[in-house]
């Protein structure tokens, strides 16, 4: 793999970290599993770059694409809270929404931001640094001060109750905390986190596309997988940097394989690869495990 | 205090599967007293305490704190007031959590939960001490999962944390049934000492006649969602298990039949 190539595979991996932290919050955190974030990705990138080309700030529109997305969450969690739809339906039917509202926010398919200025255009030539090591830099500081911040409130008051809410809705009750503001809340941080990764995807590879979102779902889950089964630990920093670097590592992986000659895989295979690759990040933790029963076993005999 | 006024709690209501619950239930509980709850299984204990702790909404009728109307409030919003125990140990504490952060969220029970760390040395410091009581070790191991601790030593901690904050209502619901006889004395014992200390208004829904009895100062019976027997006084200090016993079987064998004269019998 050339230096270029790696250094663009890293910066997608740490881009989609953000992804990886959101889908943990959900999936993880909540015990909700949802599927919006395919369309809340494109809604970040599609809000933020339709805002740069009407020459809106650069901050401030990827500010309003990572509240878009975190609204869209807010619809799922409604229609989940407020009607009992199952939460796999509920995000579902916002996911087929925000197809239709996304084209109809950019107006057509893709929106080109080559010569547009981005959130990046402040940053170039700083320190003499070359562009692909400043790219690499500048997400890697946002991926990590999300994932911080992330953590941090993981550990407020705040925080914790969210935590119980996805673990034990009727003790959460029975204490207090008001369950379904906790949902919103969580619904929200995620998709916005997706949002915000989608804004950057596109001022990083200069487009948004209405078909850029597709399967988002499944990356981040691969990559908190990835990331759970390396780093087994308690300490919400630990998990939340660990689905940063379970999303590296799983483009890392992807890269390699598509790279490696011998292996004769073309880019159409990409699903292929993922998938295998999640269900091995799945297998290998209970291997694991049943390897050391049987090393315990032995020694006890 | 709390008193219920014609309490009425009726699920699914116009569904084939109507089941009215609760059929009237006038009760009032002075501020202090103990009461022990018993009745046959689907006899509306469990309801009764969850429609009073406001997990279930009355579909007539009053609920009073005092002099507080609650009977709109939800859950979340009577939880200053009334902590509970759950019958299965793992209902009570979140077994994703560990010891420290079950604890800090019923710390923070009654508050709104901030974006302040949940936990810090001096909240620490207090868990320890609280665990400390129980004997059980578990005051070294805060930083433990709760679901790693066994059913007892869970409900034991679920305990603690219902007396972590002021409140003036505890409602156990068989908190001690699904433990071992040890542990369930253990817990039972405890359970006491934190009533005397805080000099909480408690309702304990038991199986065991024997604990019905043995404490608090008042035991009612319900029977098919309705007070069938309320004891008290001189009168509750002469009553054996077995005369709790005959009762019960009266209740069963009469069902719908039951009418005044046998309950006088009893009053
Ligand atoms: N959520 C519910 N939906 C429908 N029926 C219920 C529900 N909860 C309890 N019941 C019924 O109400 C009656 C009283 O239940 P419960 O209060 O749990 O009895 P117990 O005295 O054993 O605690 C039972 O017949 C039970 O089947
Ligand atoms: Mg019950």
């Amino acid at each position: 793999m050339s230096l270029f190539s790696f250094l663009g595979t890293l910066e997608i991996g740490l881009i989609y970290g953000l992804v990886a932290i959101g889908v943990y919050l959900t999936f993880r955190i909540l015990d909700f599993p949802d599927l919006t974030v395919d369309g809340s990705f494109t809604l970040g990138a599609a809000v933020t770059a339709t805002l740069i080309v009407m020459g809106v700030n650069v901050f401030l529109a990827t500010v309003a694409g990572t509240i878009a997305a975190a609204c869209a969450g807010l619809v799922t969690a409604w229609l989940n809270l407020r009607f009992d739809i199952l939460h796999l339906l509920a995000s579902i039917l916002t996911m087929t929404a925000l197809y239709t509202i996304n084209l109809r926010v950019m107006g057509k398919p893709n929106v080109a931001l080559i010569m547009e200025p981005t959130i990046l255009t402040p940053f170039e030539g700083i320190f003499g640094l070359p562009d692909m090591y400043m790219r690499v830099i500048f997400v890697a500081v946002c991926a990590l001060i999300g994932g911080l911040l992330v953590a941090w409130f993981l550990k407020t008051q705040y925080g914790l109750a969210m935590r119980a809410v996805g673990s034990n809705k009727r003790m959460a009750q029975a204490n207090g905390i008001v369950v379904k503001q906790k949902v919103y809340a969580g619904l929200a941080l995620s998709n916005g986190l997706v949002g915000l990764a989608g804004a950057l995807f596109a001022q990083t590879n200069g487009f948004a596309d209405s078909t850029m979102g597709i399967g988002t779902i499944v990356v981040g889950l691969a990559a908190v997988i990835i990331g759970q089964s390396l780093f087994a630990s308690r300490s919400m920093y630990v998990i939340v940097l660990s689905c940063i670097v379970g999303s590296v590592l799983y483009r890392l992986a992807v890269s390699m394989a598509l790279n490696a000659d011998f292996l004769g895989f073309s880019a159409s295979d990409l699903n292929l690869i993922t998938a295998v690759l999640v269900a091995l990040a799945l297998i290998f933790p209970k291997l694991r495990n049943e390897w050391k029963a049987k090393q315990a076993a032995r020694k006890e005999a | 205090m709390i008193s219920c006024k014609e309490l009425h709690v009726t699920f699914n209501r116009g569904l084939p599967t109507e089941k009215l619950a609760l059929r009237g239930i006038d009760l009032t509980i002075p501020q202090g007293e103990f009461v022990t709850v018993i009745g046959s299984n689907g006899a509306g204990k469990s309801t009764l305490l969850n429609t009073i702790a406001g997990d279930i909404n009355s579909t007539k009728g009053q609920i009073l704190f005092g002099e507080r109307d609650v009977t709109k409030v939800p859950a979340t919003g009577r939880t200053a007031d009334i902590a509970r125990v759950f019958q299965d140990p793992l209902a009570g504490t979140c077994g994703d959590l560990t010891v420290e952060e079950n604890m800090a969220l019923a710390y923070g029970r009654g508050k709104r939960g901030r974006l302040s760390p949940a936990l810090n040395t001096k909240t620490r410091e207090i868990f320890r001490e609280q665990l400390a009581r129980l004997n059980l070790g578990i005051e070294d191991r805060l930083e433990s999962q709760m679901g790693l601790l066994s059913g007892g030593q869970r409900q034991s901690v679920s305990l603690l944390m219902s007396a972590l904050q002021p409140s003036t209502i505890l409602l156990l619901d068989e908190h001690t049934a699904a433990l071992d006889p040890k542990t369930a004395a253990l817990i039972m014992d405890i359970t006491s000492q934190i009533i005397a200390e805080k000099q909480l208004t408690v309702m304990m829904v038991t199986h065991s006649m024997r604990q019905a009895l043995d404490h608090g100062s008042r035991t009612i019976m319900l029977h098919e969602g309705k007070i069938i027997f309320d004891l008290a006084g001189e009168q509750r200090a002469n009553y054996e298990v077995k005369d709790l016993l005959n009762l019960f079987a009266q209740a069963r064998t009469d069902g719908e039949e039951l009418d005044d004269d046998k309950l006088l019998l009893g009053a």
